[in-house]
């Protein structure tokens, strides 16, 4: 308490492995992937025809996603073919954020120069995370775009001379593309780490009381901002394959 | 933009680790639990129209039953209604036959017994005119032997 609040922008590296960095939100990541892959891994070992509670609650959510994805993409098939991607962007930033507050996380480390470098960081509360998100959805959608209308028709999207207002359209409609990479990773990013702030900060303030509440309060927009970045890529995928004389 | 990079510690390796992080739980997922589940699903729905179109099936081959039965009992009846008539014509040639039968020998009975009555007035008629030529014999010798005393 008497060394006051330390924030760090950015995930500190642990060490490097033939000059690759190691940062500690890389470590975390692997744990979460372990555990996400071996709790998938153990589900589908005791899956069965007649379900028992728990297959029958996940195969429930899966359905009613799939019919949700279906009626906004208007076709099953599409909604098959873009279901693993979505779900997992939303399952993945999902059990990140919810361990955010998970003990030993930001909180066991290595003491070095006087100050705790952690051994856990969470993957959202670091930008190199929440762009390569931002990376993958947006290439997603923009072959998606490609694949389901052709270049010329999708490039015609933001290259358009056959009026001033069509190319000024054109032009904006482009830098709002470009504009959703700094949204997606800056949102996921900008929430979580302000979370992590708010919390860090209450417990300064007053210990015994706040930091509990509003780590319920940030493991509930932890969740809200996994759905958010899954249904953005949804609807972004919707508007790249739609004509755009529809679109606009 | 440099500066901004490195403050946040954006770090091309680091995203495109990132990436390749991403691209394994995809895979992950994909192969452990959306297939799985997908196929599962996939499974009970064939089951449950499977089963949807077996029990229109055994519906329709009970119908078929049920009509099949009634065609059985309607031949059946028909025969039973045949077998009855041909009873009771049978019975009725049987009848008549014996009718006849009874007839003709109740006839037979008569005809032998007027035969036999015949016979009968024929003897006694017989035996009646020896004892009157006896008795006229008698008379006869009786009165000659009168007329000789």
């Amino acid at each position: 308490m008497g060394s006051g609040i330390s924030v760090v922008l950015k995930a500190q590296t642990l060490g490097t492995l033939w000059g690759f960095p190691i940062t500690n939100s890389l470590v975390m990541t692997w744990g979460v992937m372990t555990l996400l892959i071996g709790l998938a891994f153990f589900f589908s070992r005791s899956l069965k025809l007649v379900p028992g509670k728990l297959q029958a609650g996940i195969e429930y959510v899966i359905e009613f996603v799939l019919d949700y994805m279906a009626d906004t993409l208007e076709s099953e098939e599409l909604a098959r073919r873009f279901f693993p991607l979505v779900a997992t962007i939303f399952l993945f930033i999902a059990l990140v954020n919810e361990l955010e507050f998970f003990p030993g996380v930001d909180s066991i480390g290595f003491l070095h120069l006087g100050s705790v470098t952690p051994l856990l960081r969470t993957p959202t509360t670091d930008l190199n995370f929440t762009l390569a998100l931002a990376f993958i959805s947006f290439f997603t959608i923009e072959i998606t775009g490609i694949a389901m209308l052709g270049f010329s028709k999708h490039a015609s999207k933001y290259v358009n001379v056959k009026s001033l207002t069509g190319f000024f359209v054109g032009l904006i409609e482009f830098i709002s593309n470009l504009g959703r990479l700094i949204s997606f990773s800056f949102r996921l990013f900008g929430n979580i780490f302000a979370g992590e702030v708010m919390v860090l900060v209450a417990g300064y303030f007053l210990p015994y009381f706040l930091p509990a509440p509003l780590m319920g309060f940030e493991m509930f927009v932890g969740f809200i901002q996994a759905l958010v970045f899954a249904m953005l890529t949804l609807f972004f995928i919707k508007l790249a394959i739609m004509d755009p004389a529809e679109a606009h | 933009m440099n500066a901004l990079f490195s403050a946040f510690g954006v770090d091309w390796r680091l995203l495109l680790a990132q990436t390749v992080n991403f691209g394994v739980v995809l895979v992950a997922l994909w192969y452990f639990l959306y297939k799985p589940v997908m196929q599962v699903l996939e499974k009970r729905r064939s089951i449950v129209t499977q089963g949807v179109e077996d029990a229109k099936r055994a519906a329709e081959k009970l119908a078929g039953a049920d009509e099949a039965a009634a065609k059985r009992v309607v031949e059946a009846e028909t025969e039973a209604e045949e077998i009855v008539k041909t009873a009771r014509t049978a019975a009725s040639l049987d009848r008549s036959r014996m009718l006849a039968e009874a007839e003709e020998r109740s006839a037979q009975i008569v005809t032998d017994a007027d035969l036999r009555a015949a016979e009968l007035a024929e003897r006694v008629r017989r035996e009646s005119e020896k004892d009157v030529a006896r008795l006229a014999l008698l008379a006869a010798s009786k009165l000659m032997k009168e007329r000789h005393e």
